[in-house]
């Protein structure tokens, strides 16, 4: 007798969603998979995509971090050349951080400016993100969506801004990342609202907020365990492709504290706390991952796993 | 003694002994002046408006009062404090309880049954018998005559503790933490029912003797109104004191209105569900039944029980009193000056209203606060986060409590202010359909049944009659069933307390079913919490089933 | 597929006689479906109904146990496939490797390092669990001396890896201890029948699910009873599938002749051993072995795994604290909301747009909103209190004024008594705190006098 794998007929399938690059880049295409992650008979789909966040803050960053990006993360326009050339990103998460009042207050035109300077440098898709606060990404969406010469998507549109975020992208041919507190009824909502104000399904990504391993981590694997679950269930607005972010990881202490000796060597440590997050993602059933270890690009590419 | 410092109330004009550090508040109640305090004089409902004139401090909250309110003297009871000498406080005409007319009517599925009086004591006159629906905001009762059980009157009266807060945990609260708080709790319970059997007696065209009483309120209620103390029912486990209250006459219990009838209290099935909810159960007919029918009572507390003749279980949800015209800054009872159903104009997208009695509006009541979100979400004005969507030409305002919706101008409205619909108003309302709803989905969930089992969808409670079902699934106030299975009940828990009293074999089922129906705590339900976020979005996070409800063909 | 509570009521009694201690029948068979209650509280129940509930709570993949006491490692026991419909109720087993061929001080100290690999987190203790003894010497006497010394020096449960013959003179030594024995494959049968008469519970392996299967089939065929199975994948790719097919197979199909617990070895060159851990934690795997004795590494899979075995079912709670928002100074304001995730995100989310930079305390509520947690006693005057006087913000900030959420403005004087801070009513609504803050006079947050 042979075993058989219990193939599970899912009357859904996540769409696919593709993220245009400039000519001669390769786009990152993801979804259209009807079936779990890392299952062993499932049909052949999009691996997942494994992109870097290029930040533009004047924030401070973990040391084991800083040694492996050999001091590029000053220039967000080399860092995101490297990302790309270097380190084997699928795509760049730009997040526009420095036009926030706590963290460089650069000005909109300035970040406007950032992501059409990146954007040229590289050929990879690119995500934008805002800078955190409301009044400010107001103004930097619409400016961002005019500025880019090519199609980006806009992170993020929730429950407060859809209507800005959204109508920009509408207008410029952008996507948008649909963001949620880690509640899969938010996130389908959020979404719902997109859609009432036409944004096409399509053009858009699902972020259900992750947190750090050690910090939160369970509550989005399950999230976006069940998002999976219900999509492929026959639920239109969550059979969506699924982005995690694994910078938290960086924020918990026993990723960079460097003053326990019996938790080993940072150098070693932080890398793989935020490698772990980010087999935890991939294993609930991420689509696209940000990391922002150049090591971790290279490791998390999901052509092995899927 | 004319210069010992005292309150003057006008226009009742009744005065009462200064005590120091006590609110106006607590010197109304004390006067046995009536104000309305939705929120128990926690200073957030701002519906205790005062002047004064004299020496006071505080009450003057710049978030609840505009600049010119304050400059004319108006002040919230519950915060300001009379200091010395000689004060005197107008209550201004929006802070006195209504009175009510509607509420008293309701219907049994199971009508034109024998009539099978409990028991007869012979007395003087007529043996009479009451039947009383003890609400945390309204009492009502039915006078019946027990040769034939016909029904003589109706009556209806506020609770008189809502000055102690409009919903129950307030109340507790008040209980617990002030001295004979208990006590006088169940004094202005006795003062409300003595209230409402004196006006049944006034208006009975027959005289006779009060002989049977029936009583059905929830467990609080009945808890007070047989001196028993509730605190108990505020912490995990929520276990009332008593479930089954051994009858006592009138006397015993401290009613001077019927001190030698004999009084049943409806047993309570646990936690705040109570002998109200057992009422409702009884005049609903469902433990009859093989079919599984939803009993929702949306009053100033959402109760929500399911089953049939062979199984039921049953819930309190935390659905705040919004539909009772609390918590909506424009809110307010279905009586005489509230409009009571809306429509929005698609071109001009002001709104139209109809005001029970005619004339000028003074608020909106229950189902015209339902029609107006329902039609500011039809209209594109409200979206499915229960947010205010900016549109040309709609009537926002901007005011103290942020962005609304202009209902009735200045010069439309009969206390001369406008009538608006803020946002927080709106995420109340939201807030309260998604307990009610979530409730539903959750004891659905806990026995293991889908929507599609239940066959029918019972509405008890106060606006039952006259809401609008059609707005009611598009806010999402109850889960998708198609509008054919809803059956309007009214106030049940009267009609449930009515068909005790004219058949001894209902008070036998009632006491037979409290014990078999199952409490559901919602606190402890750990998918609670999930029912109520899908809930929280207009209609519904899984808004497709709502569409199929409301389109014509399952109609 | 599980029943639900209303097919349990159907066949219960019916009668509500109060024997479970529960007041309903309806009650009992909710928590029966909820997996909290077993039929044998039912002593009406009918012998029809014990036989149906009774084999319909028995669990869908058996339980082994490893080592005995405290230390214990329960293997297998599950019921889920996804830990939101209830839980994962036993944690993956981390055991660190010990070769026989170290020398005597290189095994005091490997073992020192196993021991050492145990951390504090959350108030919980994380630790790799097992040493897992491999005989690489091919001796007997001495593969049994080196497990007796794993045993007292690193005081955790043991598993055995080596020929039928070692394990044999091992059992001699530890056997007392409760050991996993783990032959190779082609010496299964003999293993299983030393497994079988010393009571020992056994690994069985085969490479690849087909000859897996048949490998339990042997195992059983000899006598072993409890029993664990390794698939022997070459990758994490493998690894991960197997470990997916096999759980699916016990507990959605209730294949009963592939439920087993599973144990994979990623020492000994498996390619891309961290990684494999990391999947295989969330993904099923009841024992995984590994070479590395690294805290660097450990210490994240440790994490992942107390991450992925907690009870999903709690509310999402923030840790409780105190938060600073934006560059918050000791004249910045500070406000308090309770630890359900979602009211923590939104109140911080309004704080930020205020553009006000804040401290925000985080009260303990067992992850309720501020409401829920006021009328069920959490959200006190007397906790507020108690975290104002000794949480330690006293030390943060140089006034002492509080903003009060408004739902719960009726704490506020109780709260100024017993904490001598002066407490400010703050909107009903979350969403009113940007202009509330910003209107509030800076003067609010001037130093305390005295």
């Amino acid at each position: 007798m042979t075993v058989a794998f219990p193939k599970q007929a899912f009357p859904g399938r996540v769409l696919e969603v593709t993220l245009p690059a400039a000519e001669g880049g390769t786009p990152v295409i993801v979804g259209g998979q009807n079936a779990l992650p890392l299952a062993p008979e499932g049909e052949k789909h999009n691996p997942v995509a494994v992109g870097m966040e290029v930040g533009t803050g004047s924030g401070e960053i973990p040391p084991s971090l800083a040694h492996a990006l050999g001091g590029r993360e000053k220039d967000p326009v080399s860092l995101a050349r490297a990302c790309e050339d270097e380190w084997g990103a699928s795509f760049i998460f730009l997040s526009l951080s420095g036009c926030h009042p706590d963290n460089g207050s650069q000005t909109v035109a300035m970040g406007a400016k950032l992501a059409r300077d990146v954007l040229a440098a590289v050929r990879c898709p690119v995500i934008v993100g805002g800078c955190g606060d409301e009044e400010i990404d107001a103004k930097l969406f619409p400016a961002v969506a005019e500025a880019a010469p090519r199609p980006v998507f806009l992170s993020y549109a929730d429950e407060k801004n859809y209507r800005l975020v959204g109508g920009a992208a509408l207008a410029y041919g952008h996507g948008v990342v649909s963001w949620s507190p880690i509640d899969i009824n938010m996130a389908k909502q959020i979404n719902l609202l997109l859609s009432d104000i036409g944004v096409p399904p399509e053009r858009i990504l699902i972020d259900p907020l992750t947190g750090g391993l050690g910090y939160g981590l369970e509550y989005t694997y399950s999230i976006v365990e069940r998002i999976r679950l219900a999509g492929l269930s026959g639920d239109a607005m969550l059979a969506r492709p699924v982005l995690c972010h694994l910078g938290d990881a960086w924020k918990a202490r026993e990723a960079v504290d460097a003053s326990e000796p019996s938790w080993g060597d940072p150098d070693v440590r932080g890398p793989r706390w935020e490698e772990a997050t980010g087999w935890a993602c991939l294993a609930a059933g991420a689509d696209l991952l940000v990391c922002r270890h150049p090591g971790n690009a290279a490791l998390l590419r999901g052509t092995s796993w899927r | 003694m004319a210069d010992a410092p005292c309150l003057r109330f006008l226009p009742e004009d009744a005065s009462a002994p200064l005590q120091a550090g006590e609110t106006i508040l607590a010197h109304a109640v004390r006067a046995g002046i009536p104000i309305l305090s939705p929120c128990g004089g926690e200073g957030r409902c701002g519906k205790c408006r005062v002047t004064v004139a004299g020496d006071t401090k505080g009450g003057d909250d710049p978030g609840a009062l505009s600049q010119e309110e304050l400059r004319a003297g108006v002040r919230l009871a519950c915060r300001c404090v009379p200091v010395s000498g000689k004060v005197t406080v107008t209550v201004l005409p929006g802070s006195r309880p209504a009175r009510l007319s509607a509420y008293i009517e309701g219907r049994e599925t199971a009508e034109d049954e024998p009539f099978v009086p409990l028991h007869l004591v012979p007395g003087k006159g007529s043996p009479l018998g009451v039947a009383l629906d003890l609400g945390t905001s309204t009492l009502a009762g039915a006078l019946i005559d027990l040769r034939d059980g016909t029904v003589l009157a109706r009556a209806s009266s506020d609770n008189p503790q809502m000055v102690f807060g409009e919903d129950l945990i307030s109340r507790i609260v008040f209980g617990e933490e002030s001295p004979d708080g208990f006590t006088l709790l169940r004094r202005l319970l006795r003062q409300g029912v003595d209230k409402v059997i004196s006006g049944l007696i006034e208006s009975s065209p027959v005289a006779g003797e009060i002989v049977e009483v029936t009583a059905a309120g929830n467990t609080v209620i009945s808890h007070i109104l047989y001196g028993l103390s509730p605190a108990p029912l505020r912490r995990p486990p929520h276990r009332p004191v008593l479930k089954e209250y051994p009858a006592k006459s009138g006397k015993e219990l401290g009613i001077a209105s019927a001190p030698s009838a004999r009084w049943r209290i409806f047993p309570s099935i646990g936690g705040f569900v109570g002998g109200d909810i057992v009422a409702g159960i009884l005049a609903s007919g469902m433990h009859r039944e093989e079919a599984v029918s939803l009993l929702f009572d949306v009053g100033t507390n959402g109760e929500v029980a399911l089953g049939n003749r062979e199984f039921r279980i049953a819930c309190s949800s935390s659905a705040g009193p919004a539909f009772e015209g609390g918590e909506v800054a424009c809110g307010m009872r279905a009586c005489a000056g509230a409009i009571d159903s809306v429509r929005i104009d698609r071109e001009t997208l002001a709104a139209g209203w109809t005001v029970i009695g005619g004339g000028k509006p003074a608020g909106v009541c229950g189902s015209g606060i339902l029609d107006l979100c329902a039609e500011l979400f039809r209209a594109g004005l409200v979206d499915r986060a229960g947010r205010f969507v900016p549109r040309a030409g709609a009537p926002f305002r901007d005011t103290g409590r942020g962005k609304a919706y202009l209902v009735a101008r200045a010069d439309e409205s009969a206390a001369g202010a406008e009538i608006v619909l803020a946002a927080p108003d709106l995420k109340s309302v939201l807030r309260t359909k998604a307990a009610l709803c979530a409730a539903a989905d959750a004891l659905l969930a806990a026995v293991g049944l889908y929507r599609a089992d239940v066959e029918r969808v019972f509405i008890a409670g106060g606006f039952g009659n006259f809401l609008d079902l059609r707005s009611a699934l598009t806010l999402g106030l109850f889960p998708p069933f198609p509008l054919r299975k809803f059956i309007p009940l009214g106030n049940a828990s009267l009609a449930g307390a009515i068909g005790a009293l004219r058949n001894r074999k209902r008070w036998e089922e009632a006491a037979a079913l409290a014990p078999a129906t199952s409490h559901h705590d919602l606190s402890s339900d750990p998918d609670f919490m999930e029912f109520y976020q899908r809930a929280l979005f207009i209609p519904h996070t899984d808004e497709e089933t709502y569409r199929r409800c409301l389109s014509p063909e399952s109609a | 597929m599980a029943l639900t509570a209303l097919e349990i009521y159907k066949l219960l009694p019916k009668t509500n006689c109060k024997e479970c201690g529960l007041p309903t029948c309806l009650a009992f068979a909710m928590q029966m479906a909820a997996g909290k209650a077993g039929i044998e509280k039912c002593p009406p129940a009918s012998s029809e109904a014990k036989e149906r509930l009774g084999a319909a709570s028995a669990p869908p993949l058996p339980r082994v146990t490893v080592g005995t006491g405290d230390g214990a490692v329960v293997l297998g026991d599950e019921v889920v496939l996804f830990r939101h419909e209830k839980t994962f109720h036993h944690p993956t087993a981390i055991a660190a490797s010990v070769s026989d061929t170290l020398g005597e001080e290189a095994l005091v100290e490997r073992l020192r390092r196993i021991t050492a690999l145990s951390f504090e987190r959350v108030g919980q203790t994380i630790s790799v669990d097992m040493a897992a003894v491999r005989c690489d010497s091919s001796d007997p006497a001495r593969f049994a001396r080196v497990a007796a010394a794993a045993l007292s020096g690193a005081g955790k449960p043991l598993l055995l890896q080596g020929p039928a013959s070692a394990l044999a003179a091992a059992v001699k030594e530890v056997g007392a201890s409760r050991p996993l024995l783990c032959p190779p494959p082609e010496e299964l049968e003999d293993g299983a029948k030393l497994a079988a008469s010393a009571g020992l519970p056994l690994v069985a392996r085969a490479r690849g699910l087909d000859a897996l299967e048949a490998a339990l089939a042997k195992a059983r065929a000899a006598g072993a009873k409890e029993i664990v199975a390794d698939p022997m994948p070459e990758d994490a790719g493998r690894a991960v599938a197997d470990s997916i097919c096999i759980r699916t197979l016990a507990i959605a199909h209730r294949a009963r002749e592939v439920a087993y617990p599973t144990a994979f070895d990623l020492g000994g060159g498996f390619p891309n051993p961290f990684a494999a851990a990391c999947l295989l934690v969330p993904k099923y795997a009841s024992l995984v072995v590994l070479d590395t004795a690294d805290p660097a590494e450990l210490l994240p899979i440790l994490t992942l795994r107390q991450n992925i075995f907690t009870d999903p079912q709690r509310p999402i709670q923030v840790e409780p604290g105190i938060y600073a928002i934006g560059k918050a100074t000791p004249s910045s304001p500070v406000l308090i909301t309770t630890n359900f995730s979602l009211t923590y995100f939104t109140v911080r989310s309004d704080i930020e747009a205020s553009r006000t930079p804040a401290h925000l305390l985080i009260a303990e509520c067992d992850g309720m909103s501020v409401l829920t947690a006021w009328a069920a006693g959490k959200f006190t005057a007397e906790s507020v209190a108690k975290i104002l006087l000794d949480g330690g913000i006293g030390g943060q900030v140089e006034h002492r004024t509080l903003i009060l959420p408004g739902m719960v403005a009726r704490l506020s004087g109780r709260i100024e008594e017993l904490s001598r801070w002066r407490v400010l009513v703050g909107p009903q609504e979350s969403s009113a705190l940007p202009s509330y803050l910003r209107r509030l006079p800076p003067a609010a947050f001037l130093p305390a006098n005295g």
